[in-house]
Parts: structure tokens; sequence; C-alpha cells
């Protein structure tokens, strides 16, 4: 592959200086924004290969295209449980579920004060170890 | 665009390259699947990247490689993966149509349940239609079932 850098350290024009490992241990693996509303669509995302729409309010399996190498990470979600995206548009004072954990896939869950709703913004990060 | 020679590249150097350099498809083709009599029909939507990835060639390792880790991960005593490999080095899959692509999907994020014998019981436990075909509106959604005008 053609541009490839190989480097222990990266340095600042100060002369701080941190391990190349920080920023690949460090950066996101994974990222989706999608809606539930109507069909479910992928507005974009990276290492994602399906999204499986399982009821309202509910997408399970999110599955990716680099596994994962253990079911231990972590991941950020967004979830405004209302069918707007603008900032003014949440009823988040409920919380949305993320879990069901693989190194393959992961769950996620729409709430709000009617119970489960279908979301027009759901942002999920995950960050992680890669297999 | 020429896919760059990504044998033995991993598998995450390969999405970045074709998220700078791909442009994402968003397929109209939808998986609906039945894997309990107790829960309503399940839709895979497939991913636009992702598509884009199966549509160039050259990015993906082959589907068996997913079975090969599901099965590692099956293992009472699983802890992590240890055959990541299997992602990184194996040759990647040519290009595909796009309805090769939503079979290589299917194998790959669908239960092998649903797959392997879709088609053995009274009806069918899946159906490949476009997203027109689907109701639009979510309405009686947690009931939804594959109705028998679609899996015809």
């Amino acid at each position: 592959m053609a541009g490839k850098i190989i480097a222990d350290t990266i340095e600042t024009g100060a002369g701080a200086d941190i391990s190349t490992s920080y920023v690949v241990n460090g950066s996101a693996k994974a990222w989706v924004n999608f809606t539930q509303i109507s069909t479910q669509t992928v507005r974009d995302s990276f290492n994602i290969s399906s999204i499986t729409d399982v009821s309202s309010g509910r997408t399970f399996p999110i599955s990716y295209t680099s596994n994962m190498s253990d079911g231990n990470y972590v991941g950020s979600l967004y979830q405004n449980a209302v069918t707007g995206t603008g900032y003014i548009n949440f009823d988040n004072q409920y919380v949305g579920g993320f879990g069901s954990k693989t190194t393959s896939s992961f769950g996620e869950r729409s709430y709000g004060s009617s119970g489960d709703i279908d979301s027009n913004a759901v942002e999920l990060i995950i960050q992680g170890d890669l297999a | 665009m020429q896919t760059p020679s990504f044998k033995g590249t991993h598998l995450w150097d390969r999405l970045c390259w074709a998220k700078e350099n791909l442009e994402a498809y968003q397929s109209d083709y939808r998986v609906v699947y039945e894997d309990s009599i107790d829960e309503c029909a399940k839709i895979l939507v497939p991913d636009p990247n992702w598509m884009a990835c199966a549509l160039q060639g050259g990015i993906l390792p082959p589907v068996w490689v997913y079975h090969e880790l599901a099965k590692d991960e099956a293992q009472p005593d699983f802890k992590k993966h240890t055959r990541g490999y299997l992602l990184h080095e194996t040759e990647p899959v040519g290009a595909m149509t796009e309805e090769e692509a939503i079979e290589y999907l299917i194998m790959k994020d669908c239960p092998q349940s649903v797959w392997q014998d879709w088609d053995s019981g009274n009806r069918p436990k899946m159906v490949i239609c476009r997203k027109e075909q689907l109701p639009q509106t979510r309405e009686w959604r947690n009931a939804w079932r594959i109705s028998s005008e679609i899996a015809a």
C-alpha cells in the first residue's frame, strides 16, 4: 500500500511527543449515524456492514466489518427518541440502550417517554481493540 | 478506480482507504427474516460504505473468515480473538454484483439457522425484497411477519 508511514512516536513543534500507540488505541474503531424512521437507513458509518431493524426503536445486530477483539469495548450513544434531527428535537430524559456486545456486533434501543420509539437520530461511536 | 493490492493489509486500514476513495452506495435491497416464531420479522439493512467495498472488490475477506471467528467466540472458554489475522491476511474477495453482495451479507450477518434452511418449513423464513415492498408506515411494526405476498 502506497504512502505507508511507520513511526513509534509523534512529536509536536514544541517538542512534546507521544507514542503512536496512543493514537492507534485511542481512535474510534467504528461509528454509525442512522435513522429508525420508516425503513431504517444508515446515513453514514465506518466499519459497519449492516444494521437490523428488530422492532420499534430497536436495532440489533449492528454488525462490524472488522471484528473487535473481545466484547469489553466501549461505546458512546446518542438517540433523540423523536422524529426530528435538530438540536431542539429530543425526548431524552430517558436513556437509550447500548449493549449485547459481541466481537461481531452490538445492539441499540431507543427509548422515550412513550416507551420504545423510532429515533431519527441514532449516533454511536465505538472504541476498543480490534481483532 | 483500481483497488491497491491489499493482501496482508489490516482490514481496518483497507476500510480507511475505502472511506477516502469510494462513494457510498445505498442499496434498495432489504432482507426480511424470522428467526423466532415468538418475535416479529427482522429487516437487515446493508450499510452503504460496506456495499461500496463489496462492489469495488479486493477489500473484504471471504465470508468463511467470519464464520471461523464466530466459531471461536462460541467456545465456552473464549476470552479474546487469537485468529484475527484471518481477517487481515486472507486473500480479499473480488468485486461482487449487488445481488452477490446481499448473499454474502446474509451469510455474514443473518443467523445461520435462518439462511441454511430458509425454505425448508411450511413457509419461508427469509425474503430478499426492495425497500418499496415494505410497509411505508411503521404502524404495527412490532407485529410484522413475512406475508405470503412478498414471499412469492
